[in-house]
């Protein structure tokens, strides 16, 4: 009997998603053309149209893989450069490219982790789900997502959350919410991740092993990341400071130099 | 006690061998899976003032249809829907929340209705409109119920991981370009359709309970969206034929509101078995 069930789920499953052609929700970019991750040319922002500029005439370079730490006081723009960067800041001045393109929304190669991530409290979701639903960017419009197990189990592993798969994520320490959305990054693919703050909220255990992910060598990701802590960017390859509307390097890629010879 | 029981029994045997009955019993199933799938779409984004909107916004089409001939079906459509276009459209300006949104629509519109109602002299009964009539569903009623029905599960099913995800994580959903704001614009026509095939049987002041009553119970038992949805349509039919049931045994209750207190009592029972 139960093979019957399944054997009918799948087929009606199988004629629904036979019903319309999957669509991407983003059109497919081409590879880098260089070994930039991310160029900035003489970038202004603007939050709201007639307000002051949040910071104006920025330039920075980051090439591939180097992790960066973008540092700066309280309300010095450093969301405001990883979100614009995220392309959830359409409106701005001057010439970006992630990957030789402009930011926009629908990359999946370019991830972006809140300082607070407003996720819904009263929606029920288990921690596998959530992970889960980084394969939906490589899934358009009426498509539906098999064969992510072992990605979905893989991402779980590496952010030592296995046993936690089937845990409510409102149950989840901040710490473990915040592995949780790396891990989701992870199985998206995501080649830069723009964090911002993430160790707010991180015990050592937790910090151990996100450092663990985002600096161990095996992996690739190009990572730039926010800090008001001097003592975070220690580990970085580069150190980019804003600082009342200007953005100055701190340090270059020595580290970054080392860790990929 | 066991005679009680025998003519409990022999009540939902005639009460099975009775077309008006068992056709409202079928609209009755067909119209709680699509309100309580959408229900439970409504309770977890906080939207529960927005079927209160739908239904009460339908006045002016309704007046309107039956002051022109047409049916009246299709005059509550064309409200529920542009009251869904305004919502859609004043939620999205800047300093307009979706709840300021939804009170605006509703009040113009239900006050809209009254004025074609003042403007025309023409103060007709329209208790239909607000306490339904299940017992006299017609099969055109049902043909239009189960259309309905049919495209609110076609159109979930085929949005429904972008639609857990902009429900989840909204920002998420804009950065993979998943459209949040338009996935916004079809819940809200889905619940248009939805609530205006309802209104014809529990009638507009109820069908708010249907969307949110048996969702709620889902929401308590539920460990993920399948799950609220499945026991959100198993307390939508089983309260709802419970309700019908009873109206049909003793008399004098009306159908409506039988079948809304009918949807309650799982929900009684959970909460207090969970304080």
């Amino acid at each position: 009997m139960p093979t019957h069930t399944s054997h009918l789920r799948r087929l009606i499953s199988e004629a629904f998603n036979n019903l319309l052609p999957a669509v991407p929700y983003a059109a497919p970019e081409n590879a880098s053309i260089n070994d930039l991750a991310v160029e900035v040319k003489n970038l202004t922002v603007h939050v709201r149209p007639k307000s002051p500029a949040v910071f104006s005439g920025v330039n920075f370079e980051i090439p591939l893989q180097c992790r960066t730490a973008l540092i700066g006081p309280n309300g010095s723009g450093k969301s405001t450069l990883l979100k614009t960067l995220a392309g959830l800041i359409p409106n701005y001045l001057g010439d970006v490219k992630l990957f030789g393109s402009k930011p926009r929304l629908g990359r999946s190669r370019i991830a972006y982790l809140a300082q607070s991530p407003q996720l819904n409290p009263d929606f029920p979701l288990q921690l596998k789900r959530l992970v889960e639903m980084g394969t939906y960017a490589h899934h358009g419009w009426f498509e539906e997502c098999h064969h992510a197990d072992e990605k979905v189990a893989s991402a779980l592993k590496l952010l030592e959350l296995e046993d936690l798969v089937d845990r409510s994520v409102h149950n989840l320490s901040g710490g473990q919410l915040q592995r949780g959305l790396l891990a989701r990054a992870a199985v998206q693919g995501a080649e830069i991740l723009l964090l911002d703050e993430p160790f707010a909220a991180l015990d050592t255990k937790s910090r151990e092993i996100v450092e663990n992910f985002l600096f161990h060598k095996n992996n690739s990701f190009t990572v730039i990341m926010a800090t008001h802590d001097a003592a975070d960017s220690k580990q970085f390859d580069r150190v980019l400071e804003i600082r009342e509307g200007n953005l100055k390097t701190i340090h270059a890629c020595a580290g970054h130099k080392n860790r990929h010879a | 006690m066991l005679g009680i029981k025998i003519v409990m029994l022999n009540n939902l045997l005639s009460a099975f061998q009775e077309d008006f009955f068992l056709r409202a019993l079928l609209a009755l199933f067909l119209s709680g899976i699509s309100a309580a799938c959408l229900g439970s779409y409504i309770i977890l984004r906080r939207m529960s003032f927005i079927s209160t909107a739908m239904t009460h916004s339908i006045l002016p089409g309704v007046v309107l249809a039956v002051l022109l001939g047409v049916s009246a079906y299709w005059g509550a459509l064309i409200a529920a829907l542009l009251t869904a276009a305004g919502i859609a459209w004043i939620s999205s300006r800047k300093g307009s929340s979706e709840d300021s949104a939804i009170g605006v629509m509703l009040s113009v519109m239900f006050a809209l209705g009254i004025a074609f109602m003042g403007l025309s002299h023409s103060w007709r009964d329209f208790t239909g409109l607000l306490f339904g009539s299940i017992v006299s569903v017609s099969s055109e009623d049902i043909a239009i119920i189960l259309g309905t029905t049919f495209i609110v599960l076609l159109c979930l099913r085929l949005v429904h991981k972008e639609l857990e995800l902009a429900s989840f994580d909204e920002e998420y959903a804009q950065l993979l370009g998943a459209r949040p704001a338009l996935l916004r614009s079809v819940l809200l026509i889905l619940i248009a359709l939805a609530a205006v095939a309802c209104v014809r049987l529990v009638g507009a002041l109820l069908t708010t309970a249907l969307f949110i009553i048996p969702s709620t119970t889902g929401v308590l038992l539920g460990k993920n969206l399948k799950q609220v949805m499945f026991w959100s349509v198993i307390c939508a039919c089983g309260g709802g034929a419970l309700g019908l049931f009873i109206s049909y045994t003793f008399q004098g209750i009306p159908a409506g509101a039988a079948i809304v207190l009918g949807c309650a009592i799982p929900y009684f029972i959970i909460r207090i078995k969970n304080a």
